[in-house]
């Protein structure tokens, strides 16, 4: 039996997350390894789409564009010129970078709001280039029969595979979130003015942040590609954008497995509850409206307050005070 | 014959719509000063730093730091070359610590802020510690900066300006809020840092017995134009700056 001890670390709940994830696919029905394959690609995605939101303090509402074209990259390349998925997954992930250093070039000039729109401006267009143009994507009959290389054709291989590049892309990220580049975007984030006048160009850093976004959004739309066998425009359309706003809400942005736990609850939820009813997103509704009102904060949020509170303020400002 | 000024600015002017908040202002510092600017609310005090500081743009004139033109420059590429300010309201990270605060300005200074794999942890320790305690915040350092007590966040406010290792720092009102003792340890740190860094010090203030008891040298603004400039003996003696300013404490 495992103490309950460890349940109260972070490491704890580190290794029981990894051991679940390691055996449940062996223990669950094929459906639901699809599920998990899909949690984590959509919780790689939402990760790397928190590193704006939670980290730089910013809301991309154009996500999908750069899911979208590692999507469509890889079922390119692999339709058409029959090119090695590693080579595929490499170049999605360049091409995702390219296109979020030219939108995010525009994009970092504005915060707020307005970067908001923008970065769904930019992302509306991938998705109409990607809905227009029959002669090389498709257009809106999208791409079948994306062949997986025979070695991953299994489904329990595939997810083995995308579990292993998920859990390296995440540790990359989670270098990133805490080396001195990680802090100074929270730096931008809780106060860009103050962070101009420590020397540091945030527009250059915003931007250095858009591009690795973009790129590991780019590696999860690459997954995507071959474990479905098929893909449409949706893919990099504003509604598909929402759903990584939703799993960092729902998991707490302001910690690293937020958008993971979001993911698992939102995914697990959409394949759980379309089984019986056709409304699930009325289900999706009431529970962000739920998190949002009583959890703020998110899942993860909530529970580390509750188990770690904050060090606020110490004693030393109230002896201060009443000298 | 005498040594370049650390900073020069010659006939500044600022307009913010039909209110000239500076106007043609010449002002000289020589390294090692520990000057204040003085001037009733609204004499332009925080323009004039807003505007060295780049934080607004000038309408005309020119800045020199070390007799490098930085007129027009950005606020980083300012603050690169050794020119720090600290905020009138502080202006801090509210929900990094306060150690983590003070880090981002050694980073930066560090010139480390493009590192992505190193644990942010593991760098400038030294250098956060030794700012932390001049500034006697050490035991705060894992306090979240949001929750610490104004006078607190004042000091914090200053060490983020130290962090970045300047030679020519502003300080607004770095007394704003704090009781008299808070008022008298921030002061005497802040002479401190000038004596043993020769850290020259700007600063502006609107109690005037610790602009007296500090500044060996002292500015009158007033309506955005400089009315007095000396020693504080100069000053307490010149007349126009009795009659706007000094004459209402008296």
């Amino acid at each position: 039996m495992i103490k309950l001890g460890v349940l109260r670390t972070y490491y704890g709940w580190l290794a029981l997350a990894l051991a679940a994830s390691i055996v449940l696919p062996l223990v669950v029905g094929v459906f639901w390894v699809h599920v998990l394959i899909e949690i984590l690609i959509m919780g790689l995605f939402a990760t790397s789409f928190n590193l704006l939101f939670g980290y730089m303090g910013q809301l991309s509402f154009g996500q999908a564009a750069y899911y979208g074209i590692g999507a469509y990259t890889t079922a390119l390349m692999i339709t058409k010129a029959s090119i090695p998925l590693p080579l595929c997954m490499m170049a999605s992930v360049l091409m995702a970078g390219i296109c979020a250093l030219i939108f995010g070039y525009f994009c970092v000039r504005l915060t707020g709001i307005y970067f908001a729109i923008l970065t769904m401006a930019f992302g509306q267009l991938v998705f109409y280039i990607i809905f227009q143009w029959y002669g090389f994507t498709g257009g809106d009959n999208g791409i079948q029969g994306i062949p997986a290389p025979p070695l991953l054709q299994n489904v329990y291989v595939y997810y083995y595979f995308t579990l292993l590049l998920v859990i390296a892309a995440l540790i990359v990220m989670w270098f990133i979130t805490n080396s001195p580049f990680g802090y100074t975007m929270r730096a931008i984030r809780d106060n860009s003015d103050r962070t101009r006048f420590i020397g540091i160009n945030i527009r250059k850093y915003m931007l250095v942040n858009f591009v690795i976004s973009g790129m590991f959004a780019g590696l999860s739309g690459s997954l995507w590609a071959p474990f479905n066998r098929s893909i449409a425009p949706d893919l990099a359309n504003w509604a598909h954008s929402g759903i990584p706003v939703f799993m960092a809400v729902i998991g707490g942005p302001l910690g690293f497995f937020g958008p993971l736990v979001g993911s698992v609850v939102y995914t697990f939820l959409s394949a759980f509850v379309t089984g019986f009813t056709e409304y699930w997103p009325i289900v999706i509704g009431v529970i962000i409206i739920f998190i949002v009102l009583f959890l703020p904060g998110g899942i993860l949020g909530t529970l580390q307050q509750k188990t770690h509170p904050v060090e606020t303020n110490n004693p030393n400002n109230k002896k201060k005070e009443t000298r | 014959m005498a040594s370049r000024p650390i900073l020069q600015v010659i006939e500044l002017k600022k307009a913010f719509g039909g209110l000239q908040a500076i106007s043609n202002v010449s002002y000289q510092m020589e390294y090692g000063e520990l000057s204040a600017i003085i001037g009733p609310n609204g004499a332009g005090k925080s323009t004039f730093f807003n505007l060295i500081t780049a934080y607004h743009a000038s309408d005309s004139g020119k800045i020199y730091f070390k007799g490098e033109d930085i007129t027009g420059l950005p606020p980083h590429v300012i603050s690169r070359l050794g020119i720090a300010r600290a905020f009138q309201v502080s202006n801090i990270y509210p929900t990094l610590t306060t150690y983590e605060n003070v880090r981002q300005a050694v980073l930066s200074q560090q010139k480390k802020t493009l590192n992505f794999f190193t644990p942010a942890n593991r760098l400038a320790k030294s250098a956060t510690m030794e700012i932390l305690e001049s500034c006697g915040l050490a035991e705060q350092g894992k306090v979240i900066a949001g929750t610490l007590s104004q006078g607190d966040k004042k000091r914090l406010e200053l060490a983020i300006a130290l962090g970045n290792q300047p030679e020519l720092l502003f300080l607004d009102e770095p007394t704003a809020g704090m009781s008299g003792e808070e008022t008298m340890e921030t002061m005497e740190l802040v002479q401190r840092l000038n004596r043993e860094r020769n850290l020259t010090i700007l600063f502006t203030e609107h109690d005037i017995s610790v602009v007296f008891g500090f500044a060996r040298r002292v500015t009158v603004l007033h309506q955005g134009e400089l009315i007095a400039d000396g020693t504080p003996a100069e000053v307490r003696a010149s007349e126009k700056a009795q009659k706007v300013y000094l004459g209402e404490e008296a």
